[in-house]
Protein backbone atom coordinates (compact mmCIF):
# COMPACT_ATOMS: atom_id res chain seq x y z
CA UNK A 1 0.00 0.00 0.00
CA UNK A 2 1.57 3.20 -0.84
CA UNK A 3 2.64 5.42 2.56
CA UNK A 4 2.20 8.53 0.57
CA UNK A 5 -1.28 9.70 -0.74
CA UNK A 6 -0.72 9.35 -4.96
CA UNK A 7 -3.16 12.72 -4.85
CA UNK A 8 -3.85 15.25 -2.40
CA UNK A 9 -7.35 16.65 -1.83
CA UNK A 10 -7.94 19.72 -3.23
CA UNK A 11 -6.28 23.08 -1.34
CA UNK A 12 -10.13 24.34 -0.11
CA UNK A 13 -11.40 22.70 2.63
CA UNK A 14 -15.19 22.64 3.27
CA UNK A 15 -16.04 19.89 6.02
CA UNK A 16 -17.32 17.34 4.21
CA UNK A 17 -14.79 14.42 4.27
CA UNK A 18 -15.55 13.30 0.58
CA UNK A 19 -15.41 16.45 -0.58
CA UNK A 20 -12.00 17.27 0.79
CA UNK A 21 -10.61 14.14 0.01
CA UNK A 22 -8.73 13.14 -3.65
CA UNK A 23 -12.24 12.47 -4.96
CA UNK A 24 -12.78 16.19 -4.64
CA UNK A 25 -10.35 16.26 -7.60
CA UNK A 26 -13.21 14.66 -10.23
CA UNK A 27 -16.23 17.36 -10.60
CA UNK A 28 -17.75 15.08 -12.93
CA UNK A 29 -18.36 12.48 -10.47
CA UNK A 30 -18.08 14.57 -7.23
CA UNK A 31 -21.46 15.48 -6.14
CA UNK A 32 -23.34 12.30 -7.22
CA UNK A 33 -21.06 10.27 -4.83
CA UNK A 34 -21.53 12.62 -1.71
CA UNK A 35 -25.82 12.10 -2.95
CA UNK A 36 -24.85 8.72 -3.19
CA UNK A 37 -23.33 8.25 0.70
CA UNK A 38 -26.80 10.11 1.96
CA UNK A 39 -29.36 7.70 0.38
CA UNK A 40 -27.59 4.84 1.72
CA UNK A 41 -27.69 6.05 5.40
CA UNK A 42 -30.89 7.86 5.08
CA UNK A 43 -33.01 5.93 2.43
CA UNK A 44 -31.79 2.10 2.85
CA UNK A 45 -34.45 -0.51 3.16
CA UNK A 46 -32.76 -1.49 6.65
CA UNK A 47 -32.30 0.19 9.88
CA UNK A 48 -28.53 2.03 10.39
CA UNK A 49 -26.94 -0.87 12.86
CA UNK A 50 -27.61 -3.42 9.99
CA UNK A 51 -25.50 -1.10 7.76
CA UNK A 52 -23.13 -0.69 9.85
CA UNK A 53 -22.39 -4.37 10.35
CA UNK A 54 -22.10 -4.66 6.24
CA UNK A 55 -20.02 -1.32 6.31
CA UNK A 56 -17.23 -2.71 9.54
CA UNK A 57 -16.93 -6.83 7.49
CA UNK A 58 -16.34 -4.43 4.45
CA UNK A 59 -14.06 -2.00 6.03
CA UNK A 60 -12.28 -5.22 7.68
CA UNK A 61 -12.06 -7.11 4.57
CA UNK A 62 -10.66 -4.41 2.37
CA UNK A 63 -8.45 -3.55 5.25
CA UNK A 64 -8.56 0.43 4.87
CA UNK A 65 -7.50 2.06 8.40
CA UNK A 66 -9.75 4.89 8.22
CA UNK A 67 -13.42 3.02 7.18
CA UNK A 68 -12.18 0.28 10.25
CA UNK A 69 -11.43 3.35 12.39
CA UNK A 70 -14.76 5.11 11.74
CA UNK A 71 -18.42 4.30 13.68
CA UNK A 72 -21.72 6.20 12.81
CA UNK A 73 -23.62 7.92 14.63
CA UNK A 74 -26.85 6.97 13.28
CA UNK A 75 -25.97 3.25 13.89
CA UNK A 76 -24.65 3.57 17.12
CA UNK A 77 -28.11 5.33 18.32
CA UNK A 78 -29.83 1.90 16.43
CA UNK A 79 -27.81 -0.03 18.79
CA UNK A 80 -24.78 -1.15 17.55
CA UNK A 81 -22.56 -0.47 20.02
CA UNK A 82 -18.79 -0.96 20.20
CA UNK A 83 -18.99 -4.03 21.98
CA UNK A 84 -21.49 -5.60 19.67
CA UNK A 85 -19.31 -3.52 16.82
CA UNK A 86 -16.24 -5.72 17.59
CA UNK A 87 -18.33 -8.67 17.30
CA UNK A 88 -18.19 -8.18 13.68
CA UNK A 89 -15.23 -10.29 13.13
CA UNK A 90 -13.62 -13.51 12.49
CA UNK A 91 -15.95 -15.63 14.71
CA UNK A 92 -19.08 -13.95 14.11
CA UNK A 93 -21.12 -17.20 13.20
CA UNK A 94 -20.59 -17.76 17.34
CA UNK A 95 -21.70 -14.28 18.48
CA UNK A 96 -24.34 -12.86 20.23
CA UNK A 97 -24.93 -11.09 16.71
CA UNK A 98 -28.73 -11.21 15.74
CA UNK A 99 -29.89 -13.30 13.07
CA UNK A 100 -30.44 -10.80 10.63
CA UNK A 101 -26.92 -9.55 10.86
CA UNK A 102 -25.30 -12.48 10.85
CA UNK A 103 -27.02 -12.99 7.33
CA UNK A 104 -25.51 -9.51 6.49
CA UNK A 105 -21.99 -10.57 7.37
CA UNK A 106 -23.07 -13.24 5.16
CA UNK A 107 -24.06 -11.59 1.81
CA UNK A 108 -21.08 -9.34 2.67
CA UNK A 109 -18.67 -12.04 2.36
CA UNK A 110 -20.75 -13.74 -0.19
CA UNK A 111 -19.79 -9.80 -2.29
CA UNK A 112 -16.18 -9.59 -1.08
CA UNK A 113 -15.34 -13.23 -2.04
CA UNK A 114 -12.80 -13.49 -5.10
CA UNK A 115 -14.62 -14.18 -7.00
CA UNK A 116 -17.80 -13.47 -5.81
CA UNK A 117 -21.18 -15.51 -5.42
CA UNK A 118 -23.84 -16.86 -3.45
CA UNK A 119 -23.98 -20.59 -1.69
CA UNK A 120 -27.61 -22.27 -2.20
CA UNK A 121 -28.00 -21.90 1.26
CA UNK A 122 -27.06 -18.75 2.22
CA UNK A 123 -29.58 -17.64 -0.89
CA UNK A 124 -32.67 -19.02 0.66
CA UNK A 125 -31.83 -17.86 4.51
CA UNK A 126 -31.75 -14.27 2.79
CA UNK A 127 -35.06 -14.78 1.46
CA UNK A 128 -36.74 -16.10 4.39
CA UNK A 129 -35.13 -13.54 6.90
CA UNK A 130 -35.55 -9.93 4.39
CA UNK A 131 -37.46 -8.80 0.97
CA UNK A 132 -36.22 -9.16 -2.30
CA UNK A 133 -36.48 -4.60 -1.85
CA UNK A 134 -34.30 -5.53 1.70
CA UNK A 135 -31.59 -7.79 -0.23
CA UNK A 136 -31.39 -5.14 -3.03
CA UNK A 137 -31.10 -2.03 -0.61
CA UNK A 138 -27.99 -4.42 1.28
CA UNK A 139 -26.03 -5.21 -2.15
CA UNK A 140 -26.04 -1.10 -2.72
CA UNK A 141 -24.86 0.25 0.48
CA UNK A 142 -22.37 -2.98 0.02
CA UNK A 143 -21.25 -1.68 -3.51
CA UNK A 144 -21.10 1.92 -1.87
CA UNK A 145 -19.02 1.33 1.22
CA UNK A 146 -17.00 -1.08 -0.75
CA UNK A 147 -16.49 1.50 -3.41
CA UNK A 148 -15.47 4.21 -0.96
CA UNK A 149 -13.11 1.85 0.88
CA UNK A 150 -11.28 0.45 -2.27
CA UNK A 151 -10.95 4.11 -3.43
CA UNK A 152 -8.90 5.47 -0.61
CA UNK A 153 -6.85 2.19 -0.10
CA UNK A 154 -5.86 2.65 -3.68
CA UNK A 155 -5.25 6.36 -3.36
CA UNK A 156 -3.12 5.45 -0.77
CA UNK A 157 -1.30 7.56 2.75
CA UNK A 158 -3.29 4.92 4.69
CA UNK A 159 -1.79 5.96 8.40
CA UNK A 160 -0.68 3.03 10.47
CA UNK A 161 -2.85 0.82 12.74
CA UNK A 162 -4.50 1.45 15.08
CA UNK A 163 -6.26 4.41 14.84
CA UNK A 164 -8.68 5.41 17.41
CA UNK A 165 -12.11 4.91 17.27
CA UNK A 166 -14.12 8.19 15.58
CA UNK A 167 -17.99 8.61 15.97
CA UNK A 168 -18.88 10.84 12.93
CA UNK A 169 -22.30 11.66 11.30
CA UNK A 170 -23.90 11.38 7.96
CA UNK A 171 -23.37 14.84 7.48
CA UNK A 172 -19.65 14.44 7.32
CA UNK A 173 -19.84 12.46 4.46
CA UNK A 174 -23.38 13.55 2.81
CA UNK A 175 -24.61 16.27 1.34
CA UNK B 1 -28.67 -16.40 -23.79
CA UNK B 2 -26.62 -14.58 -21.47
CA UNK B 3 -27.06 -14.50 -18.26
CA UNK B 4 -28.17 -11.68 -16.34
CA UNK B 5 -27.42 -9.22 -14.30
CA UNK B 6 -24.08 -8.72 -15.12
CA UNK B 7 -22.14 -5.30 -14.61
CA UNK B 8 -23.94 -3.46 -17.61
CA UNK B 9 -27.57 -4.18 -16.89
CA UNK B 10 -27.63 -4.24 -13.07
CA UNK B 11 -29.54 -1.23 -12.15
CA UNK B 12 -32.80 -3.24 -13.16
CA UNK B 13 -32.23 -5.55 -10.49
CA UNK B 14 -30.93 -2.71 -8.14
CA UNK B 15 -34.39 -0.54 -8.75
CA UNK B 16 -36.52 -1.84 -5.95
CA UNK B 17 -34.07 -0.33 -4.21
CA UNK B 18 -35.17 3.03 -4.61
CA UNK B 19 -33.42 6.11 -4.23
CA UNK B 20 -29.98 5.05 -3.66
CA UNK B 21 -29.84 2.53 -6.24
CA UNK B 22 -30.83 5.54 -8.20
CA UNK B 23 -28.42 7.50 -7.52
CA UNK B 24 -25.36 4.45 -7.87
CA UNK B 25 -27.19 4.20 -11.55
CA UNK B 26 -26.29 7.96 -12.18
CA UNK B 27 -22.59 7.64 -11.01
CA UNK B 28 -22.34 4.35 -13.12
CA UNK B 29 -24.18 6.45 -16.20
CA UNK B 30 -21.47 9.44 -15.66
CA UNK B 31 -18.22 7.09 -15.87
CA UNK B 32 -18.90 6.69 -19.39
CA UNK B 33 -18.77 10.28 -20.45
CA UNK B 34 -16.61 11.72 -18.25
CA UNK B 35 -13.32 13.50 -20.20
CA UNK B 36 -10.82 11.67 -18.67
CA UNK B 37 -10.84 8.03 -19.82
CA UNK B 38 -12.12 6.80 -23.76
CA UNK B 39 -15.55 4.56 -23.38
CA UNK B 40 -13.54 2.09 -25.47
CA UNK B 41 -10.50 1.91 -22.83
CA UNK B 42 -12.99 1.88 -19.73
CA UNK B 43 -14.83 -1.38 -21.51
CA UNK B 44 -11.51 -2.49 -21.57
CA UNK B 45 -11.06 -1.87 -17.99
CA UNK B 46 -14.28 -3.74 -17.22
CA UNK B 47 -13.55 -6.93 -19.52
CA UNK B 48 -9.72 -7.10 -17.89
CA UNK B 49 -11.98 -6.87 -13.89
CA UNK B 50 -14.79 -9.94 -15.96
CA UNK B 51 -11.54 -11.91 -16.62
CA UNK B 52 -10.11 -11.46 -13.13
CA UNK B 53 -13.36 -12.55 -11.85
CA UNK B 54 -13.74 -15.43 -14.09
CA UNK B 55 -16.97 -14.66 -14.77
CA UNK B 56 -18.05 -15.91 -18.46
CA UNK B 57 -21.49 -13.77 -18.25
CA UNK B 58 -19.25 -10.34 -18.02
CA UNK B 59 -16.89 -11.54 -20.59
CA UNK B 60 -20.00 -11.76 -23.29
CA UNK B 61 -21.89 -8.84 -22.06
CA UNK B 62 -22.76 -6.27 -24.93
CA UNK B 63 -22.40 -2.78 -22.78
CA UNK B 64 -24.53 -0.24 -24.03
CA UNK B 65 -22.62 2.66 -23.79
CA UNK B 66 -20.84 1.44 -26.63
CA UNK B 67 -21.52 1.17 -29.81
CA UNK B 68 -21.29 -2.47 -31.63
CA UNK B 69 -17.11 -2.39 -33.20
CA UNK B 70 -16.05 0.60 -30.45
CA UNK B 71 -13.89 -2.05 -28.81
CA UNK B 72 -11.37 -3.54 -31.67
CA UNK B 73 -11.45 -7.23 -31.82
CA UNK B 74 -7.80 -7.80 -31.77
CA UNK B 75 -7.57 -5.44 -28.53
CA UNK B 76 -11.10 -7.70 -26.91
CA UNK B 77 -9.32 -10.66 -27.20
CA UNK B 78 -6.07 -9.86 -25.96
CA UNK B 79 -7.34 -8.45 -22.83
CA UNK B 80 -9.30 -11.43 -22.18
CA UNK B 81 -6.39 -13.58 -23.02
CA UNK B 82 -4.72 -11.31 -20.27
CA UNK B 83 -1.69 -10.58 -22.88
CA UNK B 84 -3.04 -6.89 -23.34
CA UNK B 85 0.59 -5.64 -21.10
CA UNK B 86 2.76 -7.12 -24.41
CA UNK B 87 0.70 -6.50 -27.13
CA UNK B 88 1.45 -4.10 -30.04
CA UNK B 89 -2.42 -3.48 -30.14
CA UNK B 90 -2.44 -0.83 -27.30
CA UNK B 91 -0.51 2.31 -26.67
CA UNK B 92 1.93 2.66 -24.05
CA UNK B 93 -0.63 5.00 -22.14
CA UNK B 94 -3.67 2.53 -22.98
CA UNK B 95 -0.77 -0.52 -21.02
CA UNK B 96 -0.52 1.87 -18.19
CA UNK B 97 -4.02 2.21 -17.48
CA UNK B 98 -4.86 -1.62 -18.04
CA UNK B 99 -1.71 -2.79 -15.97
CA UNK B 100 -3.26 -0.44 -13.11
CA UNK B 101 -6.96 -1.91 -13.89
CA UNK B 102 -5.12 -5.54 -13.34
CA UNK B 103 -3.09 -4.48 -9.86
CA UNK B 104 -6.50 -3.09 -9.07
CA UNK B 105 -8.71 -6.12 -9.67
CA UNK B 106 -6.12 -8.21 -7.49
CA UNK B 107 -5.38 -6.46 -4.45
CA UNK B 108 -5.84 -2.28 -4.29
CA UNK B 109 -3.43 -2.15 -1.59
CA UNK B 110 -0.50 -3.88 -3.94
CA UNK B 111 -0.63 -1.09 -6.66
CA UNK B 112 3.16 -0.43 -7.70
CA UNK B 113 3.46 3.19 -6.98
CA UNK B 114 5.63 2.70 -10.47
CA UNK B 115 1.83 1.69 -12.11
CA UNK B 116 0.32 4.76 -10.72
CA UNK B 117 2.81 6.79 -11.54
CA UNK B 118 2.67 5.95 -15.30
CA UNK B 119 -1.51 6.21 -15.20
CA UNK B 120 -0.74 10.11 -13.51
CA UNK B 121 1.50 10.54 -16.50
CA UNK B 122 -1.10 9.65 -18.79
CA UNK B 123 -4.51 11.00 -17.20
CA UNK B 124 -3.55 13.27 -14.89
CA UNK B 125 -4.23 13.60 -10.89
CA UNK B 126 -8.16 13.73 -11.73
CA UNK B 127 -7.58 11.17 -14.27
CA UNK B 128 -6.03 8.53 -11.71
CA UNK B 129 -8.71 9.70 -9.48
CA UNK B 130 -11.26 8.89 -11.85
CA UNK B 131 -9.70 5.56 -12.82
CA UNK B 132 -10.08 4.83 -9.78
CA UNK B 133 -13.66 5.62 -8.91
CA UNK B 134 -14.20 3.73 -12.36
CA UNK B 135 -12.59 0.50 -11.55
CA UNK B 136 -14.31 0.71 -8.09
CA UNK B 137 -17.84 1.20 -9.60
CA UNK B 138 -17.14 -1.54 -12.17
CA UNK B 139 -15.48 -4.47 -9.44
CA UNK B 140 -18.67 -3.79 -7.10
CA UNK B 141 -21.55 -4.39 -10.06
CA UNK B 142 -19.67 -7.26 -11.18
CA UNK B 143 -19.48 -8.81 -7.76
CA UNK B 144 -23.64 -7.79 -6.89
CA UNK B 145 -24.45 -8.79 -10.18
CA UNK B 146 -22.72 -12.30 -9.66
CA UNK B 147 -24.54 -12.61 -6.21
CA UNK B 148 -27.58 -11.57 -7.63
CA UNK B 149 -27.60 -14.46 -10.24
CA UNK B 150 -26.91 -16.92 -7.67
CA UNK B 151 -29.45 -15.32 -5.66
CA UNK B 152 -32.36 -15.36 -8.02
CA UNK B 153 -31.19 -18.40 -9.63
CA UNK B 154 -31.78 -20.21 -6.15
CA UNK B 155 -34.70 -18.14 -5.20
CA UNK B 156 -36.91 -17.36 -8.23
CA UNK B 157 -37.21 -13.99 -6.72
CA UNK B 158 -36.65 -10.66 -8.88
CA UNK B 159 -34.99 -11.62 -12.23
CA UNK B 160 -33.89 -14.48 -14.34
CA UNK B 161 -30.64 -16.60 -14.49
Amino acid sequence: MSARPRVDGPPQHSGNAIRDSALGRVPETLEEIIALNGAVWRRSLVPPALLEVIRLRNARTVNCVYCKSVRYREAREDGLTEARAALVGEDYANSELTRREKLAIGLADAYLGFPAGMSRELALALAAEFSPEQVASMFVALMTFNFTSRTAVSIGGMPEEPLPVTLISVEATAG
Amino acid sequence: MIASPTSVDLDRALAPAGSAAASFARLWQSLWVAPYLAAPLLELCRLTLARLHRDPAEMAAQNPHLESGTVGAVQREAVLAGTAHRSAAFSADERAVLEFAESYGLDPQTIPDATAEAVRAALGDAGLVFLIEALGCLDGRMRAARCLRDFHGVTGLGGSA
